[in-house]
């Protein structure tokens, strides 16, 4: 609990402390008006009334306008600032894609309404289905997943159906490199099969020794990034496919780092066989605090009898949700998906169209190379030679100084910048993921650099205090993580 | 390209930097049958801004919507209000546009938004906690399930036939390739007959699963369920369509719930045709290390200030990986922030007043149904049963009723493919009028 606070707030200029909400003094004021029918309930459902207040405060409109105002202030956004974050992609979200999804035509509709009241919003929705299919190389894509981990799921429930069909049963082992993103073991643990890591290779890529030798008839799937979550594309990906095909298994790709490879390159040409696509990462969609985000599944012709339903189907001129399939996975959201989401990424698409559509993945990548060209003699490179859109450096070179990557990064807030990825992937020691995005300025990624470099310069100096110490600019220093996990506290008590 | 700040000779000097000499020096490790022409995948040109609202205008415009039309749908998605306020919170760019927030120094604004929320939640649910969201009410349902299975150590799920077939559906699939059973449990004839789900309740069973109000509205004592739960030491679950109810009706927690999931989709979050919606996760305290997905938490700064920071997050995937509680990572963040705004506008009388006019909307429709429509019986909140002689007198009113401009209900068959096909779930909120009720009304008497 912070000391008693005097009665004025502003901490730097005008920046205000702001207390919580159950810390506003004054007594909730006249409810806001509402319309509706107000008229008497029930006496059977009077029987049922609230006995006990849920105890939610209310504030008036301009005090919640200003309470909410202040807590934003103490956030970091693309908006604000440069956000490097490494497999996140967090590039600028237009504002004309907040405008459109909000059209009163789109934002007000109800999932059950009948089809031919809503075919407007299917045609968005069937539109960006088929470019995801088209961009992917895998033509048949589910819109149901509500994020990446849960696209991962629902593939992963397509690979074992599959299987099943096959009648090969036995097959529950999926292949997971020792790099890839967390997800993917807890999604294939929650599909009833077991992960077994495969050690990177020197390069950081896959070992294709190492993939034959645990590639056997138990295997039911090879789950991989690409590029990989050291930025670096698998060139062998091709070979590594037909292994796994040849073992009587599947691919399935995380999508998370497609950034890299939009309108240029398409993982079904390579011979994977789905894919999930994170559009809150490579189609713009904005990341919101933690989510929301959607997972669409894109797949070939081998995975496509198994889509989970509602489809979105086209027959002449009409668009229909179909939940007819008697070899499908099932549903695996309640609703058809985050069609709000597929608005925003139908318009990110559209703005680029098929002209421009490979400048998202050349500028990202251009932008990655650049960063990792700056600052490649002053950070430990583990992988070299070229990255794709996201560059991965390590604290080797300060560490001897005693700083580590967790101060670099929280120096580079003093400094401005949002940090990047840290101690991810876990296959290095001092991870740093670097991840610029297309929509950055050479102005942005060269202060980015001069501050890097600035940093690497006080630890060769031995000036390091400062980076121990930081953030100190921040609205708040360094937390107390031990404590929050030690005696957790999820609601306020007063 | 208007989102791309290069310029093409801003491009060429950072490729001589970099030391390649053209862009395709770039990607010369992606082998080169894989290389596509530029332009060559079959999606239109690319369009202006302008161009961009044209096309979405037109599409918008063919649909038909809760602002032209009245709206008597829910079955997990209702047309409630939603304030300017909380669309202008959530567009603001520094909650819109941040990451989870992971380098917490930077994004208090996110972490004090979710603490208030999860107390809100709670107090709302009369839960002890909440996390910091789910995606939607289906899969909050099976993540329960899944919880309720680690707390017990035991594999066998209940779940009542009045749960939302969707929630169902979904929680049978994510639990079909675990070990375990998962029975579902005939209610009759859209009943609330409690002794049969309890009679379906033994030793081995992890959790029974209602849904309160169910999925046809019905408001009934879950108290015998509690009794039963601690005979077989297995976990009370109640699930929820719509949240609005509890600003009115006594909550779950009120009961003994153990975990309550379900929709928040009713805290100023627009239908938007399926989401993004909002996923509700509570519990009692002793089963929070088994919670799924994020959660934020109390703590303070090296200068002793008060602060947030996402925690426990041993529980989850980027730590544990196979063993984590969940696989879930993205979930709804910011309608976490569009949620507390919209309770703190509200606060309890206004939760209480949407609550109010919801149900009594429903019961002045159902208090002048004429005699050839029959509703369900037992207290209701704010969705109930028509049920009609037949098919086609029920198609006929539904046709007649969006001929006035009345989405009237949706016929039952469509979610749960089982029923008989002459029974509507009609749902109502504060957003309809006396007058909307009254033209209801008027069309079923025409069509009688």
């Amino acid at each position: 609990m912070s000391a008693a606070s005097p009665t004025y707030s502003a901490t730097s200029g005008i920046q205000h402390e702001e207390p919580l909400v159950f810390e506003h003094a004054h007594e909730a004021p006249e409810s806001i008006n509402l319309p509706g029918v107000q008229a008497d309930i029930s006496a059977s459902l009077q029987a049922f009334s609230r006995q006990k207040e849920a105890r939610i405060p209310g504030l008036s409109e301009p005090e919640t306008v200003r309470h909410f105002v202040r807590l934003s202030q103490w956030n970091h956004g693309i908006e604000t600032g440069f956000y490097p974050l490494g497999s996140c992609t967090m590039k600028y979200n237009p504002r004309v894609n907040e405008q459109v999804a909000r059209l009163p035509g789109l934002a007000h509709i109800h999932p059950e309404q009948p089809d031919d009241s809503v075919q407007g919003a299917l045609a968005l929705l069937h539109e960006v289905q088929h470019w995801l299919g088209e961009i992917s190389g895998l033509p048949h894509v589910t819109m149901q997943p509500a994020a990446g981990a849960h696209g991962e799921l629902t593939g992963l429930m397509m690979i074992r159906a599959c299987l099943d069909a096959r009648g090969e049963t036995k097959r529950k082992k999926v292949l997971v490199p020792d790099s890839a993103h967390g997800t993917n073991p807890a999604s294939a643990a929650l599909c009833g099969m077991f992960c077994v890591e495969l050690k990177s290779g020197k390069d950081g890529r896959i070992d294709l020794d190492e993939l034959k030798a645990h590639l056997d008839d138990e295997t039911a799937a090879l789950m991989l990034t690409n590029p990989n979550t050291a930025g670096n594309f698998e060139s062998d990906i091709q070979e590594i496919c037909q292994l796994v095909h040849d073992a009587g298994g599947l691919v399935y790709g995380d999508g998370a780092n497609l950034n890299a490879l939009v309108g240029v390159a398409r993982p079904g040409d390579m011979g994977l066989d789905c894919l999930h696509i994170n559009v809150h990462k490579t189609f713009a969609t904005p990341h919101g605090g933690g989510g929301p985000g959607a997972g669409p599944v894109a797949v070939n012709d081998t995975l496509a009898p198994y889509l989970p339903v509602p489809r979105i189907t086209k027959k002449g001129d009409t668009y229909h949700l179909d939940t007819d399939s008697d070899s499908s996975v099932g549903s695996i959201l309640g609703v058809i998906g985050q069609s709000g989401v597929f608005m925003r990424a139908n318009a990110y698409i559209s703005a680029f169209g098929k002209n421009h559509l490979h400048q998202i993945s050349q500028d990202a990548v251009l932008n990655a190379n650049y960063v990792l060209s700056r600052l490649k003699d002053k950070y430990h490179v583990p992988f070299d030679g070229l990255c794709k859109h996201e560059c991965l450096l390590t604290d080797d070179l300060q560490t001897k100084h005693g700083v580590k990557t967790l101060d670099i990064a929280k120096q580079l807030i003093d400094l401005g910048f949002h940090p990047m990825t840290v101690y991810f992937p876990l296959i290095v020691h001092g991870a740093m993921l670097i991840e610029p995005t297309e929509t950055e300025s050479r102005e942005t990624l060269d202060s980015f650099c001069d501050a890097m470099l600035e940093i690497a310069a006080q630890c060769e100096a031995g000036d390091t205090q400062a980076l121990h110490d930081a953030p100190v600019k921040a609205f708040r220093k360094r937390l107390d993580e031990t404590k929050a996990a030690r005696n957790p506290v999820l609601v306020w008590q007063d | 390209m208007r989102y791309l700040p290069h310029t093409d000779s801003d491009r060429q000097s950072m490729l001589q930097a970099i030391g390649a000499d053209k862009m395709a020096d770039l990607f010369a490790d992606i082998p080169r049958e894989f290389h596509i022409e530029q332009g060559s995948l079959n999606l239109p040109d690319g369009l202006s801004e302008t161009g961009i609202l044209r096309k979405f205008t037109k599409a918008a415009e063919q649909n038909r919507h809760a602002g032209n039309t009245r709206c008597f749908l829910g079955g997990g998605t209702y047309h409630h209000f939603v304030p300017a306020v909380v669309d202008y919170v959530i567009s603001r760019g520094e909650f819109l546009t941040a990451y989870t927030p992971y380098q917490p120094e930077i994004a208090q604004g996110t972490l004090q938004a979710l603490f208030e929320y999860q107390t809100m939640i709670a107090r709302l649910t009369a839960m002890d906690v909440s996390n910091a969201s789910m995606y939607e009410a289906a899969t909050a349902t099976a993540e329960a399930a899944l919880m309720a299975r680690r707390v017990t150590r035991k594999t066998r799920t209940v779940i009542a036939g009045s749960v939302n077939p969707r929630y169902r559906a979904v929680t049978e699939n994510y639990l079909s390739r675990l070990e375990g059973d998962y029975v579902e449990v005939d209610m009759g004839h859209f009943g609330t007959d409690l002794s049969k789900v309890i009679a379906a309740i033994d030793n081995t069973t992890a959790s029974v699963i209602v849904q309160y109000p169910d999925f046809y509205g019905t408001v009934y004592d879950l108290a015998p369920l509690r009794e039963a739960c601690d005979q077989h030491k297995c976990l009370m679950v109640v699930t929820f369509s719509d949240i609005s109810a509890f600003g009115l009706i006594t909550p779950p927690g009120d009961f003994g719930t153990d975990i309550a999931v379900g929709s928040g989709q009713a805290l100023g979050i627009p239908m938007a045709f399926g989401g993004p919606h909002l996923g509700i996760l509570t519990c009692k305290q002793k089963y929070l290390r088994q919670m799924p997905g994020r959660v934020c938490g109390l703590t303070d700064d090296v200068d002793g200030k008060r602060g947030f920071v996402l925690t426990l997050s041993t529980r989850e995937q980027h730590i544990r990986r196979e063993k984590a509680t969940s696989n879930i990572c993205t979930n709804q963040g910011l309608m976490c922030t569009a949620a507390a705004t919209y309770m703190t506008l509200m606060g309890d009388k206004g939760l209480e007043t949407v609550a109010k006019h919801s149900a009594a909307a429903l019961e002045l429709l159902v208090s002048q149904l004429p005699s050839h429509v029959q509703a369900a019986s037992g207290a209701h909140y704010n969705e109930t049963l028509l049920s009609f002689e037949n098919q086609q007198k029920r198609d006929a009113f539904v046709q007649k009723a969006r001929e006035n401009d009345i989405f009237a209900g949706i016929p039952l068959e469509k979610m749960d493919k089982h029923a008989e096909k002459r029974h509507l779930l009609v749902a109502t909120t504060e957003m309809l009028e006396k007058e909307d009720i009254n033209d209801y009304i008027t069309t079923l008497e025409a069509s009688a």
